[in-house]
């Protein structure tokens, strides 16, 4: 069975900041994924800066597969000092996966990573040693196919601290919710972290005390997509085009409101169109039996990409209702992506004089696709 | 009393065109008037989108409307 490898983390600031002086990067390369989190001295931008370098580095040196002491005698020489400490400062954790499975992870002055399987959190087996000064926990190992691993900063560690719990939640106690919560579900793992984020937010009163940040990982099943947009140059090419998408494995969508006319036309099944809208520069979308999502095209095409410009690997989007939001979401769930592009020219759009970059359709589906595919996916564009 | 009917086109050249204003305006109605009314949205109403945004109200097509026009067909009608 096809499977992949997927993660997702979300941070959250120190109470009363702006910015979250964890950092979290995260490249997906053909053979390989790499992980990097880093805790960054103190909070705010400073620590965020320390963090941001520190994860920026590292996983740009690990990209070039350079050697461990090369990366940490980089990151030290490269850091700033802290001018009230007088230090340069930053913790450093970060885990190199290949496609047979075999991780390799390293932690330095980090907690240590939880293991979850068969049932119940375990921990690594470590090598521990110092280079360059500092102590380097490490660990190779086999990820299994039902295995996940989280990652944390030490905010997590330490919530509760000095409220709920005279000393924090601890590895034991973090272990203790990361069990409860897959034990109680153990499907999304996008889910999963959402729900220890407010778990951890709840022993901080919602106040958290210090930056916080877990990444979690895990194996699935590849989801598949199909999505249709745009009328075919051929009319006699409509029926095929519905068919090649009814047909079609996983989830279907069809973004486009002439597509969603031919489509309705073409199964004898009603459009129904919708009055909710959530954001202005989005319109409503519709619903049609046997459609997942059915969108307008251009705009909310355009907002999709958009977003993706912005999109960090490993990122959960936050949930919204518009086109626009849904469509970037279920991209985001699919690995194997088909887009069915109509090229005829939509006779409605030519007398709006649209900017060039907004009004063609095979472009943005290109530039879309350009952009799924740096994230990894697998992704086919068949034109009509 | 049956309600009239107020479609408004959702297509892409009416909804750049300021299609969302007009849903907006019909959602901030006061509910004297919007008891009489059924809104309804559409993809392509009569495929004349360069007079966009369209809408259709009590069976009759409008073109280039804008809240204000909007405002004065749905109170001439409603009153």
């Amino acid at each position: 069975m096809d499977i992949v490898f997927e993660e997702f983390y979300q941070s959250v600031p120190k109470y009363s900041q702006e910015v979250c002086g964890d950092n979290v990067e995260i490249i997906k390369k053909n053979d390989k994924t790499i992980i990097v989190l880093s805790d960054g001295l103190g909070s705010g931008i400073k620590a965020n800066i320390l963090s941001t370098l520190t994860s920026k580095i590292a996983s740009g040196l690990l990209e070039k597969e350079l050697p461990l002491k090369e990366i940490l005698s980089t990151i030290l020489a490269a850091l700033p000092v802290c001018e009230v400490r007088g230090i340069a400062y930053a913790t450093l954790a970060f885990m190199v996966i290949d496609h047979n499975k075999d991780a390799k992870l390293v932690e330095i002055d980090t907690p240590a990573a939880f293991l979850y399987r068969n049932g119940k959190i375990e921990k690594l087996n470590y090598k521990e040693y110092v280079l360059e000064g500092k102590n380097i926990r490490e660990s190779s190992f086999h990820f299994h196919k039902n295995d996940k691993l989280f990652l944390v900063s030490d905010g997590v560690i330490h919530a509760g601290l000095g409220g709920l719990l005279s000393f924090g939640l601890g590895w034991d106690g973090t272990a203790e919710q990361i069990t409860r919560v897959i034990n109680y579900n153990d499907f999304d793992l996008k889910e999963i972290i959402e729900k220890l984020v407010k778990i951890f937010m709840a022993f901080y009163e919602d106040k958290p005390g210090d930056d916080f940040t877990i990444i979690g990982m895990r194996y699935r099943e590849k989801r598949k997509l199909t999505l249709w947009s745009g009328p075919p140059l051929k009319k006699q090419d409509d029926s095929r085009i519905v068919k090649k998408l009814i047909k079609s494995d996983g989830k279907k969508v069809i973004s486009g409101g002439t597509t969603a006319h031919i489509a309705a036309r073409e199964l004898d099944r009603e459009l129904k169109t919708s009055l909710k809208y959530e954001d202005k520069s989005v319109p409503p979308i519709s619903e049609m039996e046997g459609i997942d999502l059915l969108t307008e095209g251009l705009l909310t095409l355009n907002k999709v990409l958009d977003k993706l410009e912005t999109y960090k690997p490993g990122q959960i989007i936050i949930k919204k209702e518009d086109g626009a939001s849904k469509l970037l979401k279920l991209l985001l769930e699919s690995d194997k992506i088909t887009f069915l592009v109509g090229r005829a020219v939509n006779e409605s759009h030519q007398s709006l004089n649209l900017p060039l970059e907004l009004g063609i359709r095979s472009q943005i589906i290109s530039l879309i696709a350009t952009h799924l595919k740096k994230l990894k996916k697998e992704i086919y564009i068949e034109w009509y | 009393m049956t309600k009239k009917i107020l479609e408004i086109c959702i297509g892409t050249p009416c909804y750049l065109m300021g299609a969302s204003e007009l849903i907006e305006y019909y959602n901030n109605l006061e509910s004297r008037i919007k008891d009489k009314i059924e809104l309804r949205t559409s993809h392509c109403l009569e495929d004349k989108c360069e007079k966009g945004p369209v809408i259709k109200f009590d069976d009759k097509l409008y073109f280039d409307v804008t809240p204000e026009r909007l405002s004065k067909i749905i109170r001439k009608k409603t009153q």
